[in-house]
């Protein structure tokens, strides 16, 4: 009875080829990753000139991409880390999903970065001749610790999956048995293995937390360490987390729904997992929200000189549309579907997440760029394009080219490895078993 | 040495030996010593006709500047010159937005079209207070924000107070230009455009030239013509002499006609630096726009 | 909004660029064989340094729509007096990107020099595509300007000139007395501009008391006369020991925020690098632990 629940449980979640949807699905996003990259192609040829940045907005959808590809970066922190250290076990068949995100998510942001400078051919220069003054080296070391943690937290799990995948060499083929075996065939499921690996999983636990805290507050510092109206705060970091914590569990639910769907997971992915992970969507964009408010209300009392016109713009001028919209299908919207119980369904959940993901990815282009355009000295003396921001199709299709790239990583991973961890499922399901029968 | 076609013009001033007080002839070598004791005999000696109508030997080190001037180690120009602290007085009064300062600066540094190091803003503090011009560049900060952030010592601060950029080192993040409250740096969006002469010339930071495509570029204060003693080329170029350039421990600035004691000058003209409440501690003094030259006139009419 | 210029209009406007510059020199080509060439004038100046060295400064420039404009590399040749003979060549130059262009004056031009108080400087211009040759003449009398102190801070200067054979005082000359500074002369005292008396002296009080000196207090202090229509740039200096000590406390290797890379402070290296080791050193302990589960499978 157990084994065979046991052999279910594997089968339902061994990695599977792509179907129909899955090769349309890859190749729609093959093709706007190479898009993506002919554009950046452009880009090294002839310059930066070819994008929509000048003088007063020098940074543009770049930097807003990066600072959302680090934002949902963090998911992988809250999901595996906070909530396994507060004991709570429902989250354990998200575990996967979330360290996933989170090690595309910041691969992505450390391109993405790479894609924004001048002169990407000098990038040795930051290791060659690295400043410890500068928010910028504080944030290459902490992305990379962020990175190989992450990675880490991604591979000890995996090791008695990979035990299990190992077994099923015909179905597998032949690479990517050689890669299973490669990366785990020392694995024998010996006690002593297990202990070893708990605890690594434990401190690597902890250790994320205030890693994933750095990078987030760190990239925030990238902005909060210069003078200008906007960016001028010392609430920045805090402010930029629980972002980051909102748009990631967002991310999260989407993933859930497509997998769930997708790989016909709706036992291990299961509406109760809808239902807790909105609740947490909501405590987090009611946490956020309360920080905009503070972020925003606070100087608009004041009013100072420099910050009126860039307050303004958000408020009522030509930045509104985008401000409102942010602020409502980012926190709002999904606020009001998720505090409902039936909102809490999985199309539901889905359509929320998604709302969370695109309002948040436009709340970090006003975070950067409307700042840019509202500098202490009047914007004078420079051609008329100089004054205005919209970004050329190479930003977008670079920038669109990178999210596609985030899902290709994701999705190649689901590919290649069961994206709901198996063993600790099985543990999951015995020990709730093991429950019931007492 | 005498068919130079150096570009440098020469200061021979520093040449004589001290104690001599006359022209009478002096028939020892008295070019040995110099005043400026940064100077060091080279040993490379030089025939000249003296006023006397005698013909004498000059150690080339002594003309000032030496007719080719030795080229520079980064190193040198990332350290700066000894015993200096540069600053700048601009006189907002006698500012009519000629724009000789700018189009001397881009021609110099060749800059891109859409560039300009130098702005002149039209600037009114309120709707009730009078408008004026205001020539703005680097200011040259002594707690500089932009080097703060800079992730790859690609711009400096130096001994002698100027804040350069090297473009040969800069990896175009920008940080430094979100960082500058005075949106004094540009960035090179494309190549600057130059003929192939200036393109061929080797970089030098402390000359600017050429602008590298991908790299932030600025105001740098003009150390190449400090060093040969002469005036940053926006001063050099303004017709009504609103600015004026010098050496804080000299404690003297000079628009090339009119020379004053810094500190008396900034007393009772009673200078001010932009934005001194963010703490930066620029370079540059303005002395206020009062008892102004010219009328205010901006034909753009458009003040942002 | 849009980029400077799109890649297709860039090439489109170099094309454009080469007809402009082909079709503009087309006709300049022509009419430079017909008709007359553009007009360059040649400024001369001569400057007498502390009566020990002198030399010429060259000045090439053209008008054109009504204003001069700096004309660059044109080649000078220099003579001494009038006669523009191979005989009184003294050197030749090119002007530089600012159409300046500079001449010490060589020993070749002592035979000339020794002969006359009254002496000419000619430069000639060789022609080119764009100008006629064209001839920049200054004829200046031989002067000295004398520079002393008096007790009391008194600066004394004291202009004469070559008349005949006689050194004869100068009446009439302006001159500034000042301390030489970076790019300029700061003037004694409040008066800007000094006028020479009957026995060509002229006499200035000293007022910029603790003015910062070298690291002796030395001072230098020159008289000069500008650009007079006789006796063209006189300078002369003396250096006196009324200035205050310079002394000068640099930050530069100070570690701050702001300093260059390995100066950044103290704290801030502790932190970081506190920081650093503590999570690499989890890391690797965990690295570790891989390797250590793969020894426990290999047995």
């Amino acid at each position: 009875m157990e084994n065979l629940a046991k052999q279910k449980i594997i089968e339902d979640l061994l990695p599977q080829k792509f179907g129909k949807q899955g090769t349309i699905w890859v190749i729609g996003l093959l093709v706007l990753c190479s898009i993506g990259f002919y554009a950046y192609c452009r880009q090294l040829y002839y310059g930066l000139a070819v994008t929509g940045m000048r003088d007063y907005a020098s940074w543009g959808i770049y930097i807003s991409n990066f600072v959302f590809f680090v934002a949902i970066s963090l998911v992988g922190s809250l999901i595996t880390a906070v909530l396994r250290l507060s004991d709570v076990h429902w989250s354990t068949p998200l575990t996967r999903i979330a360290e996933i995100i989170a090690v595309s998510a910041i691969t992505f942001a450390s391109l993405i970065i790479i894609v924004d400078m001048g002169r990407p051919e000098r990038f040795y220069n930051l290791f060659l001749y690295g400043r410890l003054q500068s928010p910028i080296i504080w944030d290459v070391i902490v992305i990379s610790t962020y990175f190989i943690i992450s990675l880490l937290l991604l591979y000890f799990p995996l090791l008695p999956d990979l035990k299990i995948m190992i077994g099923f060499k015909e179905r597998n083929g032949k690479w990517l048995q050689k890669l299973y075996v490669f990366l785990g065939s020392f694995w024998k499921n010996t006690p002593a293995q297990f202990k070893i690996t708990d605890k690594a999983i434990n401190i690597l636990a902890i250790t994320i937390i205030p890693v994933a805290f750095s990078i987030h507050t760190v990239t925030s510092w990238l902005f909060a360490t210069t003078y200008r109206p906007g960016w001028d705060s010392t609430n920045f970091g805090a402010y930029f987390i629980s972002g980051a914590f909102l748009v990631g569990s967002g991310g999260v639910l989407i993933a859930m729904y497509v997998f769930r769907t997708h790989y016909k997971l709706e036992k291990y992915i299961t509406d109760m997992h809808f239902d807790r992970m909105g609740k947490v969507v909501v405590l987090l964009a009611l946490l956020y929200l309360y920080f905009n408010v503070n972020e925003f209300l606070v100087p608009a009392f004041k009013m100072k000189k420099s910050e009126e016109h860039h307050l303004l713009g958000l408020f009522t001028g030509e930045y509104a549309p985008i401000f409102w919209f942010a602020i409502s299908t980012a926190m709002i919207i999904p606020i009001l579907i998720l505090i409902f119980k039936k909102g809490r369904k999985p199309k539901a959940a889905f359509v929320a997440g998604i709302l969370v993901v695109v309002g948040s990815w436009f709340k970090r282009y006003l975070i950067v760029t409307p700042t840019l355009l509202h500098p202490f000295l009047p914007m004078y003396d420079v051609p008329a394009s100089y004054k205005h921001y919209f970004p050329t199709w190479e930003e977008w299709a670079i920038a669109i080219g990178s999210l596609a790239g985030a899902l290709l990583v994701i999705t190649f991973f689901a590919r290649i490895f069961p994206i709901v961890p198996i063993h600790e499922t099985i543990i999951e399901t015995e020990s709730n078993e093991n429950e019931t029968h007492l | 040495m005498s068919q130079n076609n150096s570009r440098r013009d020469f200061l021979l001033s520093g040449l004589v030996a001290s104690g001599v007080v006359t022209g009478c002839a002096t028939k020892s070598n008295v070019f040995e010593q110099s005043f400026d004791e940064q100077v060091k005999p080279s040993g490379k000696m030089v025939k000249l006709l003296s006023v006397d109508g005698e013909v004498i030997e000059v150690d080339e080190a002594y003309l000032k500047p030496i007719p080719e001037m030795p080229t520079i180690t980064n190193e040198e120009e990332r350290i700066g010159i000894p015993g200096r602290k540069f600053v700048m007085v601009i006189d907002l009064s006698r500012c009519k937005s000629l724009k000789k300062c700018q189009a001397a600066c881009d021609y110099a540094h060749h800059l891109h079209p859409d560039i300009n190091w130098l702005k002149i803003y039209p600037m009114q503090d309120a709707e009730q207070t009078a408008p004026y011009w205001q020539p703005t560049n680097c200011m040259h900060c002594d707690e500089p924000p932009c080097v703060k952030v800079c992730p790859v010592d690609a711009t400096f601060k130096r001994q002698d107070g100027i804040v350069l950029i090297d473009s040969e080192r800069c990896v175009g993040c920008r940080f430094c230009m979100a960082a500058c409250p005075y949106s004094s740096r540009i960035f090179n969006w494309e190549a600057p455009g130059v003929s192939g002469k200036i393109a061929s010339v080797p970089y030098s930071c402390e000359k600017s030239i050429p602008q590298l495509k991908g790299t932030v570029g600025k105001c740098d204060f003009c150390p190449d013509r400090a060093r040969e003693n002469k005036l940053p080329h926006c001063a050099e170029a303004c017709p009504n002499g609103v600015f004026f350039f010098g050496d804080l421990l000299e404690d003297s600035v000079t628009n090339g006609t009119e020379t004053y004691r810094f500190s008396e000058l900034i007393k009772d003209k009673s200078g001010y630096r932009l934005m001194e409440d963010l703490g930066t501690k620029p370079s540059v003094y303005y002395l206020p726009p009062v008892n102004r030259n010219f009328p205010f006139e901006n034909k753009d009419a458009v003040v942002a | 909004m849009k980029p400077l210029l799109k890649p297709k209009a860039m090439k489109m406007k170099h094309i454009y660029k080469n007809l402009i510059i082909i079709l503009g020199f087309l006709p300049i080509a022509l009419m430079a064989q017909k008709t007359e060439k553009e007009n360059l004038v040649v400024g001369v100046r001569y400057f007498n340094n502390n009566n020990k060295t002198h030399h010429l400064v060259f000045k090439t420039k053209s008008k054109v729509n009504g204003k001069f404009k700096n004309i660059p590399d044109i080649q000078l040749a220099v003579y001494i007096t009038s006669d523009a003979t191979k005989a009184n060549l003294i050197g030749t130059i090119t002007t530089n990107d600012v159409g300046d262009a500079v001449l010490l004056i060589p020993p070749a031009a002592k035979t000339e020099w020794v002969k006359s108080p009254n002496q000419t400087f000619v430069a000639v211009s060789t022609a080119t595509k764009q100008f006629d040759e064209s001839r920049g003449e200054l004829a200046i009398t031989k002067a000295k300007l004398q520079i002393d102190t008096v007790e009391g801070k008194i600066v004394n200067a004291k202009l004469v000139a070559l008349i005949d054979t006689v050194w004869t005082a100068i009446a009439d000359v302006e001159m500034q007395l000042g301390v030489k500074r970076l790019d300029g002369v700061l003037s004694v005292n409040e008066t800007p501009t000094f006028t020479t008396d009957s026995a060509g002296g002229t006499t200035a009080e000293f007022k910029r008391d603790s003015l910062p000196g070298d690291s002796k207090g030395n001072l230098v202090l020159v008289a000069s006369v500008l650009d007079n229509e006789v006796y063209g740039n006189l300078t002369a200096e003396l250096s006196v020991p009324w200035g205050s000590k310079f002394s000068h406390i640099s930050n530069f290797d100070h570690r701050t925020l702001f300093a260059r890379r390995g100066h950044s402070p103290i704290w801030l290296e502790l932190l970081a690098y506190s920081i650093v080791v503590a999570v690499w050193g989890i890391i690797i302990f965990l690295i570790l632990q891989i390797r250590k589960i793969k020894q426990l499978g290999a047995v």
